[in-house]
């Protein structure tokens, strides 16, 4: 019995302890550091929101204005905000979502907004206009074709995430 | 474009293409509780529908921050300050000044106004979040906005 009552010395029995509390200690700084560098991997990507627009049956070739509400929460207040999307299907049977918001100023173009031009997208603030794939005419005041939304079709529903920039054709 | 620091570097940016600005006026007052709660009502409203109106035409239409008045002073004193402070803040750059209210009190002085008056008649809204609130919203601002186009042209 005594003997193996010595089987833990005090100088071991000390460095155990220390040991412990040591690693302990070190884990603690430790984790947090490892959580930090690895954050960007772990975070939700912020764009991936994909919001519920409209039912695929209700998309036809001729673009038609869709609009959503979300929820905008900044450091002081939560607001509704709203946001349209002009959306067709094109011959290949693709879904085409575009953007509303004029390159130019971005303000709210309408598709067939002006009687002239009854197959393109009309900008009322300053005549810009836009080809149906959204490309812009050229001699109008708009130097960028309009944003695509991402999109996914899940269930027959149409989601749209963000409007991304293309470049000029 | 919003009274904003973002989109007023944008309005010094292309002043040349912002040709209209819109004015909400808002009348106020605190000494009995149903105005004052109404008048509360019109400002939120009438402030989201030109939030829309502004989000429709942001590249041509300046939103003014809201213009606001003693409802029970009067209103031919108040109209001559307006012009003289929309004089004085968007003078010439602006060919169109439209004030947007659920005053009627306005109609009568309508004449005197430098620029055009806009007045919608009020609807107490009690949830905004409804379906029909958002209709009734979408409406206005679609009304306004082709109203103002029709200016443009």
């Amino acid at each position: 019995m005594s003997e193996k009552k010595q089987q833990v010395s005090r100088r071991q029995f000390l460095n155990y302890t220390l040991t412990g509390v040591g690693g302990f200690m070190a884990a603690s700084m430790l984790a947090p550091m490892v959580r930090f560098a690895i954050d960007p991997v772990l975070k939700a990507s912020a764009g991936g929101d994909m919001q519920a627009v409209a039912d695929v049956s209700e998309i036809t070739t001729e673009p038609q204005r869709f609009e959503w509400t979300v929820e905008q929460v900044d450091a002081w207040y939560t607001s509704d905000v709203t946001h349209s999307a002009w959306v067709y299907k094109n011959e290949n049977d693709e879904i085409v979502p575009l953007s509303p918001v004029c390159k130019h100023l971005g303000c709210q173009v309408n598709w067939a907004g002006n009687e002239d031009y009854p197959d393109q997208f009309y900008c009322p603030c300053h005549d810009g206009r836009y080809l149906k794939d959204g490309t812009n005419v050229p001699n109008t005041p708009p130097d960028a074709p309009l944003d695509l939304f991402e999109y996914e079709v899940k269930d027959g529903t149409l989601y749209l995430g963000q409007p991304v920039p293309r470049e000029e054709v | 474009m919003k009274w904003d620091t973002i989109d007023l570097k944008t309005y010094f940016k292309s002043k040349e293409y912002v040709d209209t600005v819109c004015i909400p006026l808002v009348p106020l007052n605190l000494s009995n509780e149903t105005d004052a709660i109404k008048f509360a009502n019109y400002q939120q409203t009438i402030q989201i529908i030109a939030k829309e109106v502004e989000r429709n035409f942001t590249g041509r239409v300046l939103l003014s921050p809201v213009y606001t008045y003693f409802s029970e002073g009067s209103y031919e004193a108040e109209q001559e300050r307006i012009n003289q402070w929309t004089e004085l803040m968007f003078g010439e750059d602006f060919k169109h000044k439209f004030f947007l209210t659920f005053d009627l009190k306005w109609k009568k002085e309508e004449k005197g106004l430098d620029g055009t008056l806009l007045w919608l008649p009020a609807s107490m809204i009690e949830d905004y979040q409804s379906e029909v609130t958002k209709k009734w919203i979408m409406d206005q601002k679609s009304q306004v906005s082709e109203l103002i186009r029709s200016f443009w042209q």
